[in-house]
């Protein structure tokens, strides 16, 4: 475990907003005044009775109901660590990269301490976004609609006929509101907006053991190879988080062309490839990873392939690793993060109401990996799980063909079934934590649980008054 | 007139940077921007933009212009005219001699047009 970019909130709480709640402000803040919202703007739902994680059932209602989707933004994306950006996007002061936590927009940038820090990206004059880039270098973040101008640090430094305004406004008051905690774990920077979320490490808990095996193979670390590729899917964002969390059962089926074209002979893979065993972990905050087990298990870009040594590799993580979770497999970091150890391809699901979602992928490879080797992963990982990836289209079809016909009345009040490996769950003695098989639904149950239990507990920014 | 001032070697000051010269210093009202465009020509203007309170030294310089770091007014680094909204006045420029690898400024003294 490691925490290599420290919080910043704290050190800047001076100079720099932290999320106060809607409907929840402190006596005397200048800017808030006497706003305050009534309860009924924000009504929460018991959605105890929409997953039944006993007896494997889901509500349909989830993937498709307007209020359910608003609260799923204040009780499970507002408290959670969300995945910000690779380290390697910022190389130097001013650096950033603008994404989303939740449908929050913030940016990500490095200050002139080299701290990496995230901010509302919000003016908080008019609302408009202060940086409407999707990434780059810059000095300051000025507002394109009235020229209010915030630093690296959030600080509010310029505001156009400042005389204008009265003996009481102080600019000190009216920063950026900074996301309240910033940290990365092997190169991978997540925020939360909960002040008093435990720290990232305590979150992934033994998920990081799985996560190793894609980031710590190279004892130099990951970078980031090409551009970030975005689309955007009909189909709700757990649909997509959940399949890499517990799904290797659709390969076979859904896969089949692709796993055809890309077998040596042209006429699909061997049997015993096929109906290859695994295990899928099962963690008790929602996250999920699922991998073939072989001694043979292999990178599948025969350039990827021939670069590894094998032996050092089970030396630097162990024999149950690589046989495992080095290569072929799936995983969601709980609640929108997902990764694929064989192509380096790491991506998030952005909800974009309950219908829609943004898929934002990165490709990061090891460091050490000489220019060659990189590009054939890079073509690799395009070939398969890019926007146009011959995987990726088959998984992209089924979200949305399952979310499009769901709002259907009778459709949508018909449970699905997560009964898979019901009460499979081991301390296999091999791998980190409680493991399931390798087709099972049982990282899946989790995941809801876990969804569930957010969405049933006041978050730490409701007034429970 | 006064004499010039000694305020850096050439190459502590990259192409499309720029450093500021302290007005205690300079024995100037303002700061004085020193900075260098991309073809390696040195200039020096008012470092604090005619438009709000913002060091031109933290500009972005290219082509012959700075572009203020906060509101992107532009001014000629020659003449320092104003070439863009939201500035709307001219700054001043001063007078800069390259000598032996080092920049040295004539605080007071307009660049030659």
């Amino acid at each position: 475990m490691e925490s290599t970019t420290p919080t910043a909130a704290a050190a800047a709480a001076e100079t720099t907003e932290s999320l106060s709640a809607p409907g929840l402000r402190k006596a005397g803040d200048p800017t808030r005044g006497s706003i305050k919202r009534p309860t009924e703007l924000a009504p929460n739902i018991d959605v105890s009775g929409l997953v039944d994680s006993e007896s494997g059932l889901l509500d349909r209602a989830i993937f498709t109901d307007e209020q359910i989707y608003r609260q799923e933004l204040r009780r499970v994306f507002a408290p959670s660590w969300l995945f910000l950006a690779h380290e390697d996007q910022f190389k130097k002061p001013g650096s950033f990269f603008t994404t989303y936590m939740g449908e929050d927009p913030v940016i990500v940038t490095k200050d002139k301490s080299k701290t990496i820090r995230a901010y509302l990206n919000s003016c908080r004059h008019r609302g408009a976004r202060v940086c409407r880039a999707d990434f780059g270098d810059t000095k300051n973040f000025t507002c394109t609609y009235h020229g209010w101008s915030y630093d690296l640090e959030g600080k509010l430094v310029s505001v156009p006929n400042k005389a204008g305004y009265p003996d009481s406004f102080d600019t000190k008051d009216w920063g950026l509101v900074e996301v309240a905690q910033v940290q990365s774990y092997r190169g991978l920077v997540f925020g939360t907006w909960n002040p008093e979320a435990p720290p990232l490490a305590e979150a992934l808990g033994q998920m990081a053991w799985y996560m190793d095996a894609m980031l710590d193979k190279d004892p130099e670390g990951t970078v980031v190879v090409g551009g970030i590729h975005k689309w955007e899917l009909e189909g709700n964002w757990k649909l997509a988080a959940e399949q890499f969390a517990t799904d290797w059962y659709h390969v076979n089926m859904s896969h089949a062309s692709a796993l055809m074209v890309m077998s040596p002979t042209g006429k699909g893979p061997k049997d015993e490839i096929v109906h290859r065993t695994g295990r899928q972990y099962v963690d008790p905050n929602g996250h999920g990873a699922g991998f073939p087990v072989h001694p043979k298990n292999r990178f599948d870009a025969q350039t990827v392939h021939q670069y590894y040594d094998y032996d050092v590799l089970r030396e630097r993580l162990g024999d149950a690793r690589v046989e495992g979770p080095l290569t072929n497999g799936h995983a969601t970091v709980f609640p929108n993060f997902s990764y694929l150890p064989v192509n380096g391809s790491i991506r998030v699901w952005h909800p974009k109401g309950p219908d829609r979602m943004e898929v934002w992928a990165w490709t990061v490879l090891d460091k050490s990996m000489p220019p060659e080797v990189r590009e054939a992963q890079r073509l690799y990982n395009l070939r398969t799980f890019g926007p146009s990836g011959i995987f990726e289209q088959d998984d992209g079809e089924n979200w949305s063909e399952v979310q499009a016909i769901s709002r259907g009345f009778v459709t949508n009040g018909v449970p699905l079934n997560y009964q898979m490996g019901m009460g499979s769950e081991i301390d296999d003695g091999r791998h980190a934590g409680q493991t399931s098989e390798l087709y099972s639904d049982a990282a899946g149950r989790s995941f809801y649980s876990k969804w569930r239990d957010l969405m049933t507990t006041p978050a730490w920014h409701e007034d429970t008054e | 007139m006064t004499d010039g001032i000694k305020v850096a070697d050439v190459g502590e000051i990259d192409e499309g940077e720029a450093i500021s010269v302290s007005r205690d210093v300079a024995g100037t009202d303002d700061d004085i921007a020193i900075l260098r465009d991309d073809d390696g020509e040195f200039y020096a203007l008012d470092d604090t933009c005619t438009h709000e309170e913002a060091s031109l030294a933290d500009g972005w310089i290219s082509d012959g212009e700075v572009e203020c770091p906060l509101h992107a007014g532009k001014f000629c680094l020659k003449t320092g005219a104003v070439l863009s909204m939201p500035a709307t006045r001219d700054t001043k420029t001063h007078k800069v001699e390259v000598r032996d690898g080092c920049v040295w400024l004539f605080p007071g003294e307009p660049a030659a047009s």
